[in-house]
């Protein structure tokens, strides 16, 4: 027992969890929009696109969290006109402008080096977070969670009938724009927790867990979020007691809690009795 | 205007006289012209999460390949078709989307490979896995490359009519006696067998780049398949070249510098192709508006 309560008396083990939880729960949330939209090359463009704007906005001093997130939307922004001006499909359009930005970000940060850690940004640093870097995703972490309370009911909407949200008056667009726009923010929230490479998994399979289990959006977000923060706890306990590399861990956490669900959920579960009529 | 010196014209052919430039520059172009083959058929089927997924879902093979003794290549080619199996088997099962279920399936055996490579020190360095390192490329792992080199281009030389096929056209295929499932299977292999050549050139991260830019500038050029695949692979051949040789003077990521050259080249085709270009479609509007 003892062995597993010793991390905790570390308080960097306590900050690394508050922070974890936060932005596993931004993160889990914006994954119940990504699962159902079908955004998970979007999710994994962003997250790996916001690498030069870091690189950039150290270089000219700004906040790195602001740089990442001019970054990551700027790229969906660039794969859509790509899309709109030409007749390469919005999936390759998405892989080529990523991968670009993402091999600028990497020369960028063989050309300066810096002081922002190659392996920080590319696999978080939950465990030695930064005073700045701590506030930082405070900030980004709470912006996001007050839009989706502000205009979540929206995006919802959009969601599931992009055709009934435009009849009812929404600017659809604009709420494409303020989705992407959240969506990059719990992206730069989410790498201090698992970096660049591994944020894709907070962002789809928390809410993959929860289409597994729930029947209604509300349960869905609040199954997704569940798992996202158990994940994280558990994460960090193993990469505590095994010395092993946190996002892994947190990762791998969540993966099994979607096996578990795969095979217990009650209703799509592959080992349930009977097949649902 | 200064002619140069003729200092000036030995200093860029420097990286020719050395061998592990000569080595990295020509892995490069074979890898480029390989990916760039294969990017045609990804770019008209809409599979580059597919593309990214698999170079990631390699990495794990690659960890576990090294603990047990074997080739990395087998591992991780292995776990690329794992990856692509288990995507296929819950796809029918499971009331999620399809690109959902690729992400989840492709971060898990990616986290597990982070994991296992954190837990089990090996001589497998994160570095190379994520990154490449084209310049210190062992002998053995240059013929593992053109092996899997020439037996992609070698399947895409015999079965390329089917795949072909399969992309466009799938019905007609299964009408004249081909079977398009089997078709997938194949495609996906060769994505497998593409990433984990990849791997020791650009790393796991940026082969998606080489996966999908080269075939998605000769989209813009071609109107023919055939002439968008040979271009998709002298592209991907040339931007490796020439990447990897910049990055001498650039002292850094060879992977990414290649990759860079490639989305730098995509701008250019997208604003002046002569049919299908940014450039060219504004100057028919403007002739239209003035007919």
């Amino acid at each position: 027992m003892s062995a597993l309560l010793e991390p905790w008396m570390h308080l960097f083990m306590w900050q690394a969890l508050l922070v974890g939880l936060l932005t596993a729960t931004v993160a889990a949330l914006l994954s119940c929009f990504v699962v159902l939209r079908g955004w998970s090359l979007m999710g994994d463009a962003v997250s790996h696109a916001i690498l030069p704007g870091v690189v950039g906005a150290y270089l000219i001093g700004l906040p790195l969290a602001l740089g990442a997130f001019v970054a990551g939307l700027a790229c969906a922004l660039m794969a859509g006109s790509v899309r709109a001006v030409s007749r390469v499909k919005e999936d390759a359009a998405l892989g080529v402008v990523f991968s670009a930005m993402f091999a600028l970000g990497l020369v960028m940060l063989t050309q300066v080096r810096s002081n922002v850690h190659l392996s920080h940004v590319l696999f978080g640093s939950i465990l030695g977070i930064e005073a700045e870097d701590f506030w930082q995703t405070l900030a980004v972490s709470g912006a996001a969670l007050l839009v989706l309370a502000a205009r979540g009911r929206d995006l919802v909407l959009w969601t599931f009938d992009p055709g009934q949200a435009r009849t009812m008056g929404l600017d659809v667009s604009r709420l494409r724009l303020l989705m992407l726009a959240v969506l990059a923010a719990s992206i730069v929230a989410g790498v201090q927790a698992v970096g660049v490479i591994l944020v894709v998994a907070l962002l789809i399979t928390p809410g993959a867990i929860g289409l597994l289990l729930a029947d209604r959006f509300g349960a869905m977000c609040r199954v997704a979020t569940a798992a996202a923060g158990l994940s994280t706890l558990v994460g960090l306990q193993l990469s505590f007691m095994l010395n092993a590399s946190t996002a892994g861990s947190i990762v791998l956490s969540l993966s099994l809690l979607f096996v578990l669900a795969l095979l217990f959920s009650p209703r799509h579960g592959l080992l349930r009795r009977s097949t649902p009529a | 205007m200064r002619v140069p010196s003729a200092g000036a014209v030995a200093e860029l052919l420097v990286p020719f006289a050395y061998e592990y430039m000569l080595r990295a520059m020509l892995v490069s172009s074979v890898i480029g012209a390989v990916c760039g083959l294969l990017s045609g058929y990804i770019v008209l089927r809409g599979w580059s999460l597919m593309g990214d997924a698999l170079s990631h879902a390699v990495v794990p093979g690659v960890v576990l390949a090294w603990l047990v003794g074997i080739p990395f290549a087998i591992g991780a080619f292995a776990a690329g078709l794992l990856a692509a199996w288990t995507m296929g088997a819950l796809r029918s099962r499971t009331p999620i989307r399809e690109d959902a279920i690729i992400g989840v399936v492709f971060t898990a055996f990616f986290g597990l490979g982070l994991f296992l490579l954190s837990v089990r020190p090996s001589d497998v360095r994160l570095r190379t896995i994520i990154f490449g390192n084209v310049l210190g490329i062992a002998d053995p792992d240059i013929l593992q490359m053109l092996v899997i080199s020439a037996v992609v281009v070698a399947v895409i030389a015999v079965r390329g009519r089917d795949l072909e096929l399969s992309v466009f056209d799938p019905t007609h295929l299964a009408a004249i006696g081909g079977n398009p499932a089997a078709m997938r299977i194949l495609l996906l292999a060769l994505l497998a067998a593409s990433a984990v050549a990849a791997l020791q050139t650009v790393g796991a991260v940026l082969v998606i780049g080489m996966l999908v830019t080269p075939g998605a500038t000769a989209h813009l050029l071609c109107d023919r398949f055939g002439r968008m695949l040979l271009t998709g692979a002298a592209f991907g051949a040339t931007t490796a070249f020439i990447g990897a040789y910049l990055s001498y003077f650039l002292d850094g990521s060879t992977g990414g510098t290649i990759v860079v050259l490639q989305g730098l080249l995509f701008l250019a085709v997208l604003l002046f192709a002569p049919k299908h270009g940014v450039l060219a479609g504004r100057r028919e509007r403007k002739l239209e508006r003035a007919a």
